[in-house]
């Protein structure tokens, strides 16, 4: 009961700072997502002290561990869109294949490289 | 009347259908069968049988959709969690993310537009590697389909937890902060459960990967993928 009620009091602070920041983002205009946004803002208000890690653990735990639940009623609108993917179905695999071993070694090889030859650089120190 | 009582039972579906696949997903542990994927699925099957449309599933969706803004600010938390990884090699691990965020946006884009697809489809494909909350968002301020833009997010999630790995080790990439960080910036959450199997350190550089690439895009993307568009 104690912890329903931490949970509700908490992602009502999440959601303050969500809608707040969807708010700013749709008075000025600002081309970024709203949850964007939301997510700077707290961790500056985290890393200034004015909000505690504790004080959010029991929201978004849960939420967190739960996030995919909330893609589902999201995907379902796929059931519109059937038709699309069996006929252009295999117009799609080599852009999401090739773009996602594109991913993989851009980003292993770039860190890979940039990490050992920092630490070269510290060993000739 | 009717239609609350349509609304309650679209949730109930859905909620029950998540339970149950988590369940299943939790049992077999294959990549391929996420909760996402078998629940989506399963509930489309049974609206198409019931004979229940998208239209009438809808009111339910705003319901259940409430607390995901809320929950994707949740996601600067583990993010201030460890922003201690982030002050070993900042450079280092910002230049990474960021080149391989840019990258597969800009090849998944220039592919699908030479395959000739529809620029819906073209503009619902650039978010694809980001984390699905911002994602969805990303498609709506470029003119892409959310629902679309989910397809794609877990397809290459799900590709990136099955093969990242084995790739990475083919490529000689064996370092643990760059295998980390590229499984995050491909695979976002999906890619970040899989090599936390490997580590710890793993799993927390691909959480950090993973939220940094959705910032770093959705500030570009508004500019940058109609740009690519052209």
């Amino acid at each position: 009961m104690k912890n329903a009620l931490k949970f509700i009091g908490q992602t009502f602070l999440l959601w303050l700072i969500y809608y707040s920041s969807t708010w700013i983002v749709h008075v000025s205009h600002l081309p970024i997502p709203g949850a964007v946004l939301g997510m700077i803002v707290l961790f500056t208000l985290l890393s200034v002290g004015i909000i505690k890690e504790e004080w959010l653990l029991t929201a978004t735990t849960p939420l967190l561990k739960h996030l995919s639940f909330f893609f589902i009623p999201i995907a379902v609108e796929l059931m519109e869109w059937g038709d699309l993917f069996i006929q252009k179905g295999h117009l799609l695999f080599l852009p999401l294949v090739i773009s996602t071993l594109v991913a993989l070694l851009t980003t292993g090889g770039i860190v890979q490289f940039l990490l050992t030859s920092h630490e070269m650089k510290e060993g000739e120190r | 009347m009717q239609n609350v009582a349509l609304i309650i039972f679209t949730i109930l579906i859905t909620v029950i259908t998540y339970w149950l696949s988590r369940k299943f997903a939790l049992k077999t542990k294959n990549a391929l069968l996420t909760p996402l994927l078998l629940s989506t699925t399963a509930i489309i099957l049974i609206l198409k049988y019931l004979g229940i449309t998208f239209e009438q599933y809808k009111p339910g969706k705003e319901i259940m959709t409430f607390l995901l803004g809320p929950a994707t600010v949740g996601l600067a938390l583990p993010l201030y969690i460890n922003r201690h990884i982030l002050r070993q090699a900042f450079f280092p691990i910002l230049i990474g993310i960021i080149s391989g965020a840019v990258a597969t946006l800009t090849t998944a884009v220039v592919l699908a537009k030479l395959s000739g697809l529809d620029s819906l489809i073209v503009t619902s494909i650039a978010p694809k590697s980001i984390t699905a909350p911002i994602a969805i968002e990303i498609a709506n301020i470029t003119g892409g389909d959310p629902a679309i833009a989910v397809a794609f997010v877990v397809f290459t999630g799900t590709l990136g937890s099955m093969i990242g790995a084995s790739v990475l080790s083919l490529c000689k990439i064996n370092n643990p902060v760059a295998r980390g960080l590229a499984m995050g910036v491909t695979s976002h959450g999906q890619g970040t459960a899989t090599i936390l199997q490997e580590g710890q350190m793993q799993g927390a550089m691909a959480g950090v990967a993973m939220a940094l690439a959705a910032i770093f895009i959705s500030f570009i993307a508004p500019f940058y993928i109609p740009w690519l568009l052209k």
